[in-house]
């Protein structure tokens, strides 16, 4: 009698990736609807109230966007320091430091637009990177975990903005709190509040993944990925490619910041970061490693974000979409690794197996 | 002067305390190869439970043993994953900070801001005490403090270095399939000391709001999981050496403290990046400096490796 046994496979095929992610979230979908059965709030009602306020009108729509923009960013951020096979999770980090870069310039710079916007996303970009260097120096030549000091500068960088926003910076006109005074310059917008950031980054993002599967550069990443040792036999320098693609990773986070502050919040505020970063990790394990996943990743978790929204106006607490996002990407992680097994039917051994 | 040292000391054994327990917990679940990235969410949903606990049953003990629990079992939902699944580990563990950082919010959200009334009161122990600048320190403070800084410590080292589950628990972070092949249950091992790793992780939350912080307020754990993490690595995976460094580290902390009371002309935002800095230097410069280190330090070999027995 053939019994069933479950064999494991080196890589799993996509199809049942998918599959399995889609029961992943259905599980935890079902686990949510639970737990707020129990609390006393109508699932059903709540999801019905959520479809309607975000993808049935145009607020909802436009939030949506302004949600994607900055984790398309990060998430590539993510992605791309991946593809190595590194983690970047100290993309929160850059996002402030590219936020505090690009609020300097135009607090401290007065000129057109057409000349502030690129200095501001120069800024940008290079606060990012510069808030990355100390990882990526550390792990190129000292082989530190790049997951610890990537993490650790986020709370560095959260400081420093909240010291910037509540003294030098502070706004002395309203007088908001832990915030500085609305930026003069702007991301022209595009679409009700939708600013011109948000085709930039579908844009940049779409352009990784040209450079990532295309280009010299971008293969020797993911060899250096799939296996450094053969990759440094090849006589591919990935000592160099870990820094240049760890200082790409910051320089886009660092551009989701000047973007946030340009384009949607127009202040540098504490706390702004919003999670993007640690969401942009959530991004770039549902993309799993393809810069153009990205994009309906971002999408899936900007929905998340803005049912956050509706879940808030319900008396539930906007923290429970950290924990929900947590939940499902839980359940994701154990949805691929099963993704890996094929039954097989295996006849016990009778002394002749041919 | 002397007062100054005495204060600073009883501060950092206080701060180093959370610290401490946290980072014996993960010493303990990266021995047998397992990184719990979750033990940030672990804490705070410890420090959250154990301040509603003691809302409602006024006595420090029982928060602190929910606390416990609390961090026990969302210790064994990450093992669920990243053990029993075989899911990947640095998701599994980001997946449990994320958790556990948003439920502890959303349960705290009506204890938030207010003082805790019951915590761990402080107790003289008579003549050790008196010693100067270590007394008050060690002997002068609350009850847990001897515990955390000697006997749990003390207990992990003989467990892990003078006994024969001792070495099989390292053979396991080792070498999974030599350990299995010798009949150690690779997955029970690892499951079990995940969970003692994460319930050591609810305990340093609740330490934190019983003792040292009474006041439940949302990012109050503040990234001292990650400290723990770091401090691992710097330690290299050593009990006592990991308690130590959460001392040396507690002294980071209340630099700040004294800074900030005697208004040193540095704003405090900046005092307050101390120990962030000081992890980074912590877990950097010693790699840098002595590169021989790093194989006597170096982290078990199959550390974050999920182990099937049947793929070859």
């Amino acid at each position: 009698m053939a019994t069933r046994a479950f064999q494991r496979l080196p890589t799993a095929p996509a199809g049942r990736i998918l599959a399995l992610r889609l029961v992943a979230i259905v599980v935890s979908l079902c686990i949510i609807a639970g737990v707020l059965a129990l609390s006393g709030h109508s699932p059903v009602m709540l999801a019905e109230l959520i479809l309607r306020s975000t993808l049935g009108s145009r607020f909802g729509l436009e939030d949506l966007a302004l949600f994607m923009c900055p984790l398309l960013l990060t998430g590539a951020a993510v992605t791309v320091c991946g593809t190595i096979g590194l983690w970047n999770i100290g993309a929160e980090g850059q996002f402030y430091a590219g936020a505090i870069a690009a609020t300097g310039v135009a607090l401290g710079l007065h000129g057109p637009v057409l000349v502030m916007l690129p200095l501001m996303t120069i800024a940008g970009i290079l606060g990012g990177m510069a808030w990355i260097t100390v990882p990526t120096l550390a792990r190129a030549y000292a082989g530190v975990n790049e997951i610890i000091t990537t993490l650790l500068l986020n709370f560095i960088a959260s400081l420093l903005t909240y010291y910037l926003t509540t003294g030098p910076w502070r706004d002395r006109i309203s007088g908001a709190q832990v915030s500085t005074r609305r930026l003069s310059v702007s991301i022209p917008e595009m679409w009700g509040i939708v600013h011109w950031g948000f085709p930039v980054a579908i844009v940049i993002v779409v352009g990784l993944a040209l450079v990532l599967s295309r280009t010299r550069w971008g293969y020797e990443i993911r060899i250096g990925g799939a296996n450094p040792e053969a990759a440094r036999y090849a006589g591919i320098p990935v000592r160099l490619r870990i820094i240049s693609v760890m200082l790409l990773s910051g320089g886009l986070a660092g551009l989701a910041g000047m973007f946030e502050v340009a384009g949607t919040v127009h202040r540098l505020q504490g706390g702004m970061a919003n999670n993007f970063g640690y969401l942009g990790i959530v991004v770039a394990v549902l993309a799993r490693g393809s810069c153009l996943n990205v994009i309906p990743a971002a999408l899936l978790m900007a929905l998340i974000l803005d049912s956050g929204i509706v879940m808030q106006t319900q008396q539930l607490s906007a923290s429970v979409i950290l924990a929900i996002t947590g939940l499902i990407l839980f359940m994701i992680a154990i949805g691929d690794e099963l993704a890996h097994y094929r039954p097989v039917a295996t006849t016990p051994a009778k002394g002749k197996a041919s | 002067m002397i007062m100054l040292l005495t204060g600073m000391l009883a501060t950092a054994v206080l701060a180093g305390g959370v610290l401490a327990l946290a980072a014996l917990g993960e010493v303990l679940a990266e021995r047998v190869g397992v990184t719990n990235l979750g033990v940030e969410g672990l804490m705070a949903l410890g420090a959250v439970t154990a301040v509603m606990t003691v809302s409602a049953v006024h006595s420090p003990w029982v928060g602190l043993l929910v606390a416990i629990m609390v961090g026990a079992i969302g210790g064994m939902v990450f093992a669920f994953g990243a053990v029993v699944m075989r899911a990947n580990q640095v998701l599994c563990g980001l997946a449990t900070t994320f958790m556990g950082l948003g439920l502890s919010t959303a349960l705290g959200h009506s204890y938030a801001g207010q003082p805790v009334e019951t915590t761990f009161g402080h107790v003289t122990i008579p003549l050790l005490s008196s010693i100067p600048v270590i007394g008050p320190a060690l002997f002068g403070q609350n009850i847990l403090i001897i515990p955390i800084y000697v006997l749990l410590p003390l207990a992990v080292h003989f467990i892990m270095f003078r006994t024969r589950h001792g070495l099989n628990m390292r053979a396991v972070g080792e070498n999974p399939a030599a350990a299995d092949a010798a009949g150690i249950p690779v997955m029970a091992m690892r499951f079990w000391y995940v969970t003692l790793g994460g319930a050591m992780a609810g305990m340093a939350g609740g330490y934190l709001t019983l003792t040292y912080v009474p006041v439940w307020s949302e990012g109050m754990v503040a990234g001292r999981g990650w400290i723990a993490l770091a401090l691992v690595i710097f330690a290299g995976y050593r009990p006592v050496i990991v308690t130590l460094s959460a001392l040396l580290f507690g002294l980071v902390t209340a630099l700040s403290f004294v800074g900030q009371a005697h208004n040193w002309p540095i704003d405090p935002a900046f005092l307050n990046m101390l120990p962030y800095v000081g992890t980074m230097a912590f877990i950097i410069v010693p790699v840098v400096v002595w590169h021989r280190m790093r194989r006597v330090m170096a982290a078990p070999a199959a550390l974050a490796q999920p182990y099937y027995r049947d793929v070859r």
